[in-house]
């Protein structure tokens, strides 16, 4: 009977969400005297997910996200990724900090793919600091690879994250 | 356990890798290869589906509960995982058809709303199949005739509830194609996505009756608990699902 349970357990923690959607990160920060000086974000999504979103982007059909065409998307796709913390954690000594603010969002489209930039003001001290890069929800994929990390001032070691019930990818600045 | 959480991300990198090649060679066919770009883009989309219905979802849980609260045979789970997946996949290619010919415009947010509805309307679909075999084990534990022909009733409302929310990886690549202008490959790869699915979910059933049947011995006496037991699970799934939807 335990055994069975067990196996049933198995079977209802992977009973839900699943990803649909794959998104790279590609990091680029700047540090200086041991704070973050600069902190930029390039997210791409993978070539299916940005078809569709690209259908509904483009709106002009110009191949080119305009400005009024990424204030739409700004709006109606980005911020409210504020309700998954934009699917970044910033932890210090392994408590998280306050939900990212993003600013300066760029959309565009690149080799067909829908590519999102922006920038994080927040000085943080690199002391113990990690980014963990993962939707709880497990409906979006987040993919880090150490190539992807573009870092000056410190050094970056990139590890998977293994939240139980959602993966992701840990990034520590050191 | 450790190992069960390193299966589950080594399932994710690999659909990235094959969610890249897939699109990758959909996105190069062309007049002069479209036969053996064809078949490799269809083999490609069974394996992706074969690895897709192995991560979190596709009713798998649903059908393990299933089978321990009924006894039945290993041709009974392959086919069950056959209804669902084939269920999964319809209904994603009339949701993605429905919604592209007819919405055309903000499909996105469209394709969002249609999977948490049919999710929704799947949660309480699973929490009636779960009252029912409730009803089921506990009325006819003495009638066993009557019971087997309610089980095949109950079976396709099983592989309905699982299978009606259409699979967002399935509609994916349907609309890939519709945009690329590749109609009927799109149709074809929703199809042999769904046979990979199938065997996936399939799986999940059968191993659910081996344990059954290895436990019979233990647990015969106690058949009408364990039918119970599995009942409940199936509606406390659906519950489980409901809630987590609405709460969102």
């Amino acid at each position: 009977m335990f055994k069975k349970f067990i196996i049933l357990t198995f079977f209802v923690n992977i009973l839900f969400a699943h990803p649909h959607t794959f998104i790279e990160v590609f990091p680029t920060i700047e540090v200086k005297k041991h704070k973050i000086s600069k902190l930029h974000f390039k997210w791409v999504l993978d070539d299916m997910s940005s078809a569709m979103l690209i259908m509904e982007f483009d709106q002009n059909g110009n191949a080119k996200i305009d400005k009024k065409e990424n204030d739409f998307i700004r709006k109606n796709y980005f911020e409210p990724l504020v309700d998954y913390n934009f699917y970044t954690d910033v932890k210090i000594n392994n408590k998280i900090q306050n939900t990212i603010k993003p600013k300066n969002f760029r959309a565009s489209i690149r080799n067909n793919k829908a590519v999102y930039e922006f920038d994080v003001d927040s000085k943080y001290s690199i002391k113990n600091l990690k980014f963990d890069f993962g939707d709880e929800d497990f409906f979006v994929a987040m993919i880090l690879k150490k190539e992807f990390v573009k870092i000056k001032g410190a050094k970056a070691k990139v590890s998977d994250l293994d939240n139980d019930f959602y993966f992701g990818y840990r990034l520590e600045i050191k | 356990m450790e190992l069960y959480n390193q299966l589950l991300q080594q399932l994710i990198m690999w659909q990235y890798e094959l969610n890249r090649y897939i699109s990758t060679t959909i996105r190069s066919l062309n007049d002069e290869n479209n036969i053996t770009v064809s078949i490799t883009i269809l083999a490609i989309a069974f394996l992706y589906g074969l690895i897709h219905a192995a991560g979190p979802g596709h009713g798998k849980a649903l059908v393990a509960f299933y089978f321990t609260s009924n006894k039945s045979d290993y041709k009974k789970a392959f086919k069950m995982g056959y209804m669902i997946s084939i269920i999964h996949a319809i209904s994603a290619l009339i949701f993605t058809f429905g919604i592209f010919f007819i919405l055309k415009t903000m499909f996105r947010r469209n394709f969002n709303d249609f999977t948490n509805i049919a999710m929704q309307i799947s949660a309480v679909m699973i929490m009636l199949v779960g009252l029912y075999l409730i009803y089921e084990a506990f009325i006819n534990r003495k009638s066993k005739e009557e019971k087997i022909s309610k089980q095949n009733k109950s079976e396709y409302a099983v592989a309905f509830s699982a299978g009606v929310v259409p699979c967002p990886g399935v509609m994916t690549i349907v609309l890939f194609c519709i945009m690329l202008n590749h109609y009927i490959l799109g149709i074809l790869a929703a199809l042999t996505m769904s046979i990979g699915m199938g065997l996936t979910i399939s799986t999940a059933g059968i191993l659910s009756i081996a344990i059954n049947k290895k436990s019979k011995g233990v647990l015969s006496s106690k058949a009408y608990l364990l039918e119970m037991i599995g009942s409940l699970l199936v509606f406390s799934l659906g519950l489980f699902l409901f809630l987590s939807l609405s709460l969102k």
